[in-house]
């Protein structure tokens, strides 16, 4: 008998009302030592992709965060109950501890669009060995400074929301045109105050693009295997 | 980072042009806690595709067993 | 957004942004990196294994470049060395250019995405 995992909690006691889960499963909460996941039976072969699927999922990890902070699972996981007990109870601090630091928080996300600069002036043309080394020697450094333009974003973000934020997890992707993806954890009372510092931010960055969306549950903070390779340094 | 996903993925056919839809996506498919243990997921077609070098491996395994009953047959 | 028992935390996340469209393109992705079919016939495969050998390929040939360039900067190569360099390395990318191009294969196909290493394209 497999189970579809969709988030682990605090124990909380009993669920409220649950929207169904994937495939229009009830959903039912799971003891584990001092922890609870929210699952629901899983029966077929495989997990479809769908549009249903993907918003159930995201409704019933959202439907416990009114009452706690959950650890959201990714979408996709189906295991054994005796996966679930091995996999809790051997990690058991590191989950503490994440939830220690996600306690009474959300996530919010932020994405930056900018145009990516066309290739200044005309391309010399390439008719030697050394020519060609030339040539990329200006594209390499085209890229070098879209990176810093690009990390110079990142930054200039998390300046303006770091007082109210307690981690935060960023990809940059500077030869892309969405050149920054953040995650920010935020307590839950600041955020109106989050929402307001980021509008009269967005004001001053009028040729950046922005997406805010959220409050999520905290989706980008929950991995706790990255916490461990970093404190053993294991890349 | 490695994929947790196993070997049956599958794609269907999806209105791409949902923002709200998108971003949920990016939130459930993307991030979240990766337990190791069976992780089957498909979409509509049944069909193997690549996500990782892992499922490459385990693809080009199963591509050899095709290939192989083909040429007995 | 006030928090309210009208609006909870748990109520659908809100998205707010002045360009949708445009993080509609860029978040395709997402979805538009799942192929719609790939089959597992021998040409499949080939193709598959062909994908991820010129992406490493086509990974080492950008630091050979870079590698290159930091060399002719640096000043201690002769002209002639510069210009020998520049050849081969110029072969090297009409070759692989070619590669790509019986393979079927585009730019964006090698674009080998290793999450927190980010792009390598």
């Amino acid at each position: 008998m497999k189970l579809y995992a969709y988030c682990l909690v605090e124990d909380v006691g009993a669920l409220e009302a649950t929207p169904l889960g994937i495939s229009g499963a009830p959903v039912r909460l799971l003891e584990m030592d001092e922890f609870a996941v929210l699952v629901s039976d899983f029966n077929t072969e495989t997990v479809a992709v769908s549009r249903e699927n993907a918003l159930a999922h995201a409704a019933v990890v959202r439907s416990v965060l009114d009452r706690t902070t959950p650890l959201p699972f990714r979408f996709g996981t189906v295991v054994t109950e005796q996966q679930l007990r091995s996999y809790i109870s051997a990690r058991k601090p590191a989950l503490q501890t994440r939830f220690a630091l996600l306690r009474g928080c959300v996530e919010m996300s932020v994405k930056i669009i900018r145009e990516l600069s066309r290739a200044n002036s005309a391309h010399a043309e390439i008719t030697s060995g050394t020519t060609f080394l030339q040539e990329k020697q200006r594209e390499i450094r085209g890229s070098e400074q879209s990176a810093a333009e690009a990390k110079d974003i990142s930054t200039w973000l998390q300046d303006q929301v770091k007082a109210l934020t307690r981690d935060e997890q960023v990809i940059v992707r500077p030869s892309e045109k969405l050149v920054v993806a953040a995650a920010h954890l935020v307590e839950r009372a600041k955020i109106p105050q989050y929402k307001e510092t980021l509008a009269a931010a967005r004001e001053k960055r009028s040729e950046l693009h922005f997406l805010v969306s959220g409050p999520w549950p905290p989706y980008s903070f929950a991995n706790i295997e990255l916490e461990f390779k970093s404190q053993f340094r294991v890349s | 980072m490695s994929s947790s996903f196993d070997q049956m993925i599958v794609t269907e056919e999806w209105d791409s042009t949902d923002l709200s839809l998108l971003e949920t996506l990016d939130h459930v498919l993307n991030r979240g806690l990766v337990i190791a243990g069976e992780i089957t997921i498909s979409v509509a077609d049944i069909d193997l595709i690549f996500v990782g070098l892992n499922v490459l491996v385990s693809s080009v395994e199963t591509a050899h067993e095709v290939l192989r009953k083909r040429q007995t047959e | 957004m006030e928090l309210s028992p009208e609006n909870p935390l748990s109520a659908e996340p809100e998205i707010e942004t002045s360009h949708p469209e445009e993080f509609v393109e860029q978040l395709r992705c997402v979805t538009d990196s799942l192929p719609s079919r790939i089959n597992i016939d021998a040409e499949g495969v080939e193709q598959g294994l062909a994908k991820l050998v010129l992406t490493l390929i086509e990974f080492i040939r950008r630091l050979l470049e870079k590698q290159a360039v930091r060399r002719m900067e640096g000043g201690d190569l002769s002209p002639e060395q510069i210009e020998e360099l520049g050849l081969a390395l110029m072969k090297l990318e009409a070759k692989l250019h070619e590669l790509k191009t019986q393979f079927g294969l585009t730019d964006e196909d090698l674009n080998l995405d290793l999450g927190p290493i980010g792009r390598l394209i």
